[in-house]
Formats: C-alpha cells, sequence, structure tokens
C-alpha cells in the first residue's frame, strides 16, 4: 500500500483502523452522554428542579460540546481524505450519520431546556410543576462524565447575574451546535440514504444479556388489582402452616408427656 | 319485420327516460330532506357553539397549570400507592374540577371543558387508563406533565425520536407492542433505516441511563413520555388534537369571530332563515313514499318483471316493441294501467292525453286540457314564436267572452294579464298551474271511474308469451326472466282477451 500523501494526517491503513476505532469509541460516548443529558433534562420545570439539576445540566452539556468538536473534526478530517479505502469510508459514513443524529436531539434538547428555564426561573420555586418524580440526577452526570464519584461542590443560591449569565452561555451554544451542523453539511458530502447500517436491525430484545435484563425491569404495575388477592392467599397459607407445626409439635409433647 | 330505427330509438329512450324519471323522483325526495336538515344543523351548531365558548390557547393552559402548583391555593395532591411504591403528585379528576370552579368561578360545564382539554393536550394525563384522553369527574387519578413534554409547535416530536421510543418499548416489552405501534416501528425502520444503528444504541443508552434511578422515578419517567407519544402520534382513529394546529382555536368551542362586514352576515342569516322555513319531510316518511313507489311501479318495470311477449334483446321478437309504441290502435293493459297511478303519467303519454281529451270533450270542459297544453307549447317550443302564442292564448282562453274560456280565479288572472304585456317564455305558469290541479282533483278522478276508461283497461291487450315449442311438451323460454305478470301460464292467457291483430 503505498504511502498515501493527504494535506489532513498522515496514516495509512492501520492508521485508519485506529482512526476509525477513536471514532467509535468517541461516538459512543457521545450517544451516552445524550442520553443522560435528555434525562436530565425532562426533570427541568419539574419539582426536582433546582441548582444542582442545572449545574448537572451544565456539566453534561459542556462534555456533550466536547465530544462533538472533537468527533466533528476528526470525523471532517477522515470523510474529506479522499484516498480513503472504500470499506472504511463506509464505516465513516455510519459514524458521520449517527453523530449528526446525536447532534440533532442534543439541539433540540437543549433547545427545550433553554426555554422551559426561561419559564420555570428557580426564583419562584412554588411554581415548579409537581410531576411526581423524586429522585436526582447525580448518578446520571457521573455516568455521563464516565466519574464513579461526583464531587458535589454545592452552590445553593446563584446570583441572579449568574443566572442570566448561564442563558447566554446557552444561547451562544445553541447557536454553536447550529453552526456545527450547518458546517458539517457544507463540508461534508455524505448521502444519508445511501448508509447501510449493520446490527440488530429490529433492536431484537433478547440479543444481549444487557436488553435481557432491561427487560425485566419492565414496570407494568398499573395494575395493582390482581395482586393483593395473590398476598393474601399467601398469608394464609402461612398462617395455615404455622397452625399445623403447632399441632404437630403439641402433640408430639402429649406424647412425650403421657408416654 | 323491422322496426324503423327512429321509432327503436325513441322506444329505448322512452325506457331509460323512464329510469332517469325514477332517479330524478328520488333524488328530488332527498333534496328536500337532507340539505334543508343540514342548513338546520349548521345554525343550530352556530348557536350552540356561541354559547359554550371557550377558546384555550396553549399560552393559556399553561398558565392555568402553572396556578395549580401554588401550595396554598392550588391543587390538593394525593399520593398514588401501587404495589410497594408510593408515588406523591396525583390528583382525581373531581379535585380538578372542584379547584376550577373555585378559582375562576366557572359553571361546571366549564370547567369539564377546560379541564377536558388540558387532558386532550397533554398537559394532565391519566394514570389508570393512559389511552383514553378523557378527563373523567369521578376518583380517577391524573397527574402533570414535565413542561420538557409539554406540547410545542416550535419543537414537534421528529420521526427519530418516536423511532427511539418505540425501541426502548420494544426491548422493554420483548417486543409486545400493539399492532399499530408495530407497524409504525417496520415503517419508521424503512423510513429512517440509515440511522438505524444510531436509534438502537441510543435506546439502549437511554435505558441506561434510566436504570441509574430509584423504581419510582422510573415509573413515573415511563409515564410521561407515555402520554407524550400517546398524544403527538396517536393511536390510529384517535382525535389528533394537533392537527389543527395548537396555535388554531380548537373547532369544537370556537368563539365565532366576527372578522366579515355586516352585509355577509346579514345574508348569512337570510340564507339560514330561508332554509329554516324550506319545506322538510322525515326521511322516514321519504323513504316509505319511495318504497311504495317502487312497489307500484314493479310490475311496470321491464327489468325487474321480465317484459312480455319476450324480451328483444334476446329472442330478437320486436313485438314488444311493435306493442309500445307511441300510438298503437289497441294500448297493453300495463300502459292503461300507469294512467292510473298519476295524472302525470296520464298527461305524458300521448294515448293518454288523447282518451282524455275525448273525455273531456263529453264533459265539455276539454278547454281546459287545450289551454294547459298550449301552455306547455310555449314553455317548450321556439323562442322566436313565444308573442304570437301567447297572443293566440290570450285571444282564445283568456278574453273575457272567449270561445275557450277557462276559469282561473281573480288573482292569478290578473297577474297573468299584467305579465302578457311583457311575454316571456313563463308567464302562463301560474295561470297553467292552476288549471292543471284543477283538471287533477276534479276531471282526472272522474274519468278513471269514467266508462270509457273502464272499457278501454278492458279491451287493452295482455301480450302472451310467445312460445315456439319443437316438440308437443316442452316450452322454449323466450325471454330471459320469467314472467309472473302473465300469471298462471297458457290457460290464464287463453282465456283473457287474446292478441287482437
Amino acid at each position: 500500500m503505498p504511502l498515501v500523501n493527504n494535506k489532513v494526517g498522515d496514516d495509512c491503513t492501520v492508521g485508519t483502523d485506529q482512526a476509525l476505532a477513536d471514532g467509535k469509541a468517541l461516538v459512543d460516548s457521545l450517544i451516552k452522554v445524550v442520553a443522560c443529558y435528555r434525562q436530565l433534562a425532562s426533570c427541568v420545570g419539574g419539582c426536582t428542579d433546582s441548582l444542582q439539576l442545572r449545574d448537572e445540566l451544565r456539566q453534561t452539556r459542556e462534555k456533550a460540546q466536547m465530544l462533538a468538536m472533537s468527533i466533528c473534526s476528526h470525523l471532517t478530517s477522515h470523510l474529506r481524505n479522499r484516498s480513503l479505502p472504500e470499506g472504511q469510508r463506509k464505516e465513516m459514513e455510519l459514524l458521520w450519520v449517527a453523530f449528526s443524529s446525536s447532534l440533532e436531539l442534543l439541539h433540540v434538547d437543549m433547545c427545550k431546556v433553554f426555554y422551559v428555564a426561561e419559564i420555570f426561573a428557580l426564583a419562584n420555586t412554588d411554581a415548579l410543576v409537581k410531576t411526581g418524580v423524586q429522585g436526582g440526577g447525580s448518578e446520571m452526570v457521573a455516568r455521563a462524565l464516565s466519574l464513579p464519584d461526583l464531587n458535589q461542590t454545592q452552590s445553593p443560591t446563584l446570583p441572579a447575574e449568574l443566572e442570566s449569565q448561564e442563558r447566554s452561555t446557552m444561547e451562544r451554544e445553541i447557536s454553536q451546535i447550529d453552526r456545527m451542523i450547518d458546517d458539517m453539511e457544507m463540508k461534508v458530502n455524505v448521502l444519508r440514504w445511501m448508509v447501510e447500517p449493520h446490527g440488530p436491525q429490529r433492536a431484537d430484545p433478547l440479543s444481549s444479556t444487557d436488553s435481557s435484563s432491561l427487560g425485566l425491569l419492565s414496570v407494568d404495575e398499573e395494575q395493582p388489582g390482581p395482586r393483593p388477592l395473590c398476598q393474601r392467599s399467601q398469608i394464609f397459607v402461612l398462617l395455615l402452616m404455622s397452625a399445623v407445626v403447632l399441632v404437630s409439635a403439641t402433640l408430639s409433647i402429649c406424647i412425650v408427656f403421657f408416654s | 319485420m323491422h322496426i324503423r330505427c327512429e321509432d327503436e330509438i325513441k322506444l329505448r329512450k322512452g325506457g331509460t327516460s323512464r329510469c332517469a324519471f325514477y332517479f330524478t323522483h328520488v333524488c328530488l325526495f332527498f333534496y328536500f330532506v337532507c340539505i334543508p336538515s343540514v342548513c338546520a344543523c349548521c345554525f343550530v351548531c352556530v348557536c350552540v357553539c356561541v354559547c359554550v365558548c371557550v377558546c384555550l390557547s396553549p399560552l393559556q393552559m399553561e398558565k392555568v397549570i402553572v396556578a395549580m402548583q401554588d401550595p396554598d391555593m392550588g391543587m390538593k395532591m394525593r399520593n398514588q400507592r401501587l404495589l410497594i411504591t408510593v408515588i406523591p403528585h396525583a390528583m382525581t379528576g373531581r379535585d380538578m374540577i372542584t379547584w376550577l370552579i373555585q378559582k375562576y368561578c366557572i359553571c361546571e360545564e366549564e370547567a369539564l371543558h377546560i379541564s377536558g382539554m388540558l387532558v386532550r393536550y397533554g398537559y394532565v394525563y391519566p394514570l389508570k387508563e393512559p389511552r383514553s384522553l378523557v378527563l373523567r369527574p369521578d376518583e380517577s387519578p391524573y397527574r402533570f406533565q414535565t413542561p420538557y413534554f409539554w406540547t410545542s409547535t416550535r419543537w414537534p416530536a421528529s420521526e427519530l425520536d418516536y423511532a427511539i421510543y418505540l425501541a426502548k418499548k420494544n426491548i422493554r416489552k420483548q417486543g409486545e407492542l400493539m399492532e399499530y405501534e408495530k407497524e409504525r416501528y417496520s415503517v419508521l425502520h424503512k423510513r429512517i433505516n440509515h440511522t438505524w444503528d444510531f436509534v438502537v444504541m441510543q435506546a439502549r443508552e437511554q435505558l441506561r441511563a434510566s436504570k441509574q434511578r430509584r423504581k419510582a422515578d422510573r415509573i413515573v419517567l415511563e409515564c410521561q413520555e407515555q402520554a407524550y407519544w400517546l398524544i403527538n402520534r396517536p393511536q390510529p382513529g384517535a382525535h389528533n388534537v394537533l392537527d389543527m394546529g395548537l396555535e388554531r382555536p380548537n373547532n369544537l368551542s370556537a368563539r365565532v369571530t366576527l372578522n366579515q362586514n355586516s352585509d355577509f352576515y346579514k345574508s348569512e342569516i337570510e340564507t339560514c332563515r330561508r332554509a329554516l322555513g324550506r319545506n322538510r319531510v322525515k326521511s322516514s316518511i321519504c323513504l316509505e313514499s319511495f318504497v311504495k313507489y317502487s312497489e307500484q311501479y314493479q310490475n311496470h318495470d321491464p327489468i325487474m318483471q321480465g317484459c312480455l311477449p319476450s324480451n328483444p334483446w334476446i329472442s330478437d321478437d320486436t313485438a314488444h316493441w311493435t306493442m309500445n309504441l307511441q300510438i298503437v290502435p289497441i294500448p297493453s293493459r300495463l300502459r292503461v294501467e300507469r294512467w292510473s297511478f298519476s295524472f302525470m303519467e296520464l298527461l305524458n303519454d300521448i294515448m293518454g292525453r288523447r282518451e282524455f281529451m275525448i273525455y273531456l270533450e263529453k264533459e265539455f270542459s276539454a278547454e281546459n286540457l287545450c289551454f294547459w297544453q298550449a301552455c306547455e307549447d310555449i314553455r317548450h317550443g321556439e323562442s322566436s314564436r313565444i308573442v304570437e302564442k301567447v297572443e293566440e292564448i290570450y285571444k282564445n282562453f283568456l278574453t273575457p267572452g272567449a270561445a275557450r274560456w277557462v276559469n282561473v280565479d281573480s288573482k292569478t288572472m290578473d297577474k297573468t294579464l299584467k305579465g302578457i304585456r311583457h311575454p316571456h317564455r313563463f308567464v302562463m305558469d301560474d295561470a297553467q298551474m292552476h288549471i292543471y290541479f284543477l283538471m287533477k282533483k276534479d276531471s282526472y278522478p272522474r274519468y278513471l271511474k269514467s266508462d270509457l276508461y273502464k272499457n278501454l283497461l278492458a279491451k287493452a291487450i295482455v301480450p302472451q308469451e310467445t312460445k315456439k315449442s319443437v316438440f308437443p311438451f316442452m316450452r322454449r323460454q323466450r325471454h330471459s326472466s320469467p314472467s309472473p305478470a302473465q300469471g298462471d301460464g297458457p290457460a290464464g292467457a287463453d282465456s283473457a282477451a287474446g292478441p287482437h291483430v
């Protein structure tokens, strides 16, 4: 394989394999972070909304943006490399499609969070909607930032100026993502409909142990009707057994006494 | 024997015109029933809508929701008890209605309506039966939807989102999706196939992320998401609130917006008033008369009853057409019977009209029929000759002391005389109608009872079913359908008056 002379890098086939692996890892972490961000975003405006939540959102968002920037430069550089072998190109295109979809999701989530945060300013906690959620999202953030434990720097009160600063930062970041998406479309010409995915086509539920364990978590608690009956029957059986045990015990004692 | 082409065409046209005749009658019946009732309904609906004029925009609904959150004056919250888990922040339908009534001082009906809207637009979701988005004013539990999932037109739910949701559900429920969800899943799979890897991965990641939460929160988040998708991708057949757009007012309770000028509304009111004044017939009565009509004419319909002597299209015997020409020496029995169905039938048949004229001459009231005929001639005749025809009619029938003076009442006479000064095609309509009803009420029933008619009926031909038996005991069917009109076979035909040639 002749040495590829391109402007952006000096990789040969081995190098591109490595690049592919890197890209894949980056995209996977971006997907993870986007999922966590969404989980956190669904709590904004609800009763668990707090400065802590906003802070967590900010951290997750920053991580996502960092990842997005690196993936963008990584993929753009490789996809513009005309001498990329066909198989590698296909893989890169797949990654690119996944990346642009995650960016879409992230963008929408950020816009929604921005909008809801404007309506539900934290100064007035009375107006927060009672959604029934009780826990916080610190585990989520930990997962997103891939840290075993998060040192919570408690900042209970955020002065009003910082809050507005936060808002303008968000605005800037949203427009940044916007521009990134536009730039990608301009610079890299990937025909999405030509991209063929591989992997499980229908998200088969029993394809891996992971998903089966997820399946067992299904919450079908909306019909509590028949269950109390079972509980009652269990208690009844228990009572019966204990009665039988008692009777047998007394009988044996009697036998011992009278024999 | 050949029938001349023109006669053949006329006979055939006669057949089709009969069908058209029945058809127009049906149309007329339904015209008098449907259109006025529809107009009346619209009018009534507009009136009803003006009464229950509640129109909520999304912004207003959000304000109501925020007002409900007030810790002192807001909604009373209860706990939802599932097996082991207790989830707070549930409320009953009855509580919601009571709160709305108290807070906004409205009647129960309006409170029901507003709370129904809150549920339909996804600000509140039911806990017991999540798929039925109605507010029951009883103990059924509801919960507020998180603002992230509030319906918004700025960020409509995308296909990608829906695909991820369905993928999550598929994994969680191990393939047990509802039918329509399965269909949509496969459609999406085809449509956004290029990003399917991402969909599956994101679905898995979201499930893993939600595992980090406690059980109660997981349940709540799942319910929230389900409610969101039930509204943004409703079940087939369910009412889709997003179709009408959130910004546009709800059709069912629109405040009547007056943005037209008063002339438009004046004409609208006039139209509705006229529609209400139109004669309406109950559809049951209308259909009864239609059934009676069909029963009456059934025997006369060659398609339904078969035609005697034989169906010319099948047996190549044109006797049927010959016997039913416009002018025959002796008409067929069916034809004469039809004259007794209605006066119009009699007048439309040339032979019938002739017979009727003979009868009227006997009664010395033939001028009525002549007048009517002359008026018909004007209505359907050439425009160039209208003026002279009107002059003639006036001379012959309307001048006092005319040879054939017709008895028209004074009001109609005045109107007609005034109209004659500027004659047009329909100037004689009122007088003609008057004379028509006169004949119909008076002369026509008497004609039907007269000997003239009865003799004609007795003389009328009942054609025999032609049979040409090759073998003495076999009878070849000469027409497509058996003719019950014939009655009891050859014996009956013989006893009746045989065909006169």
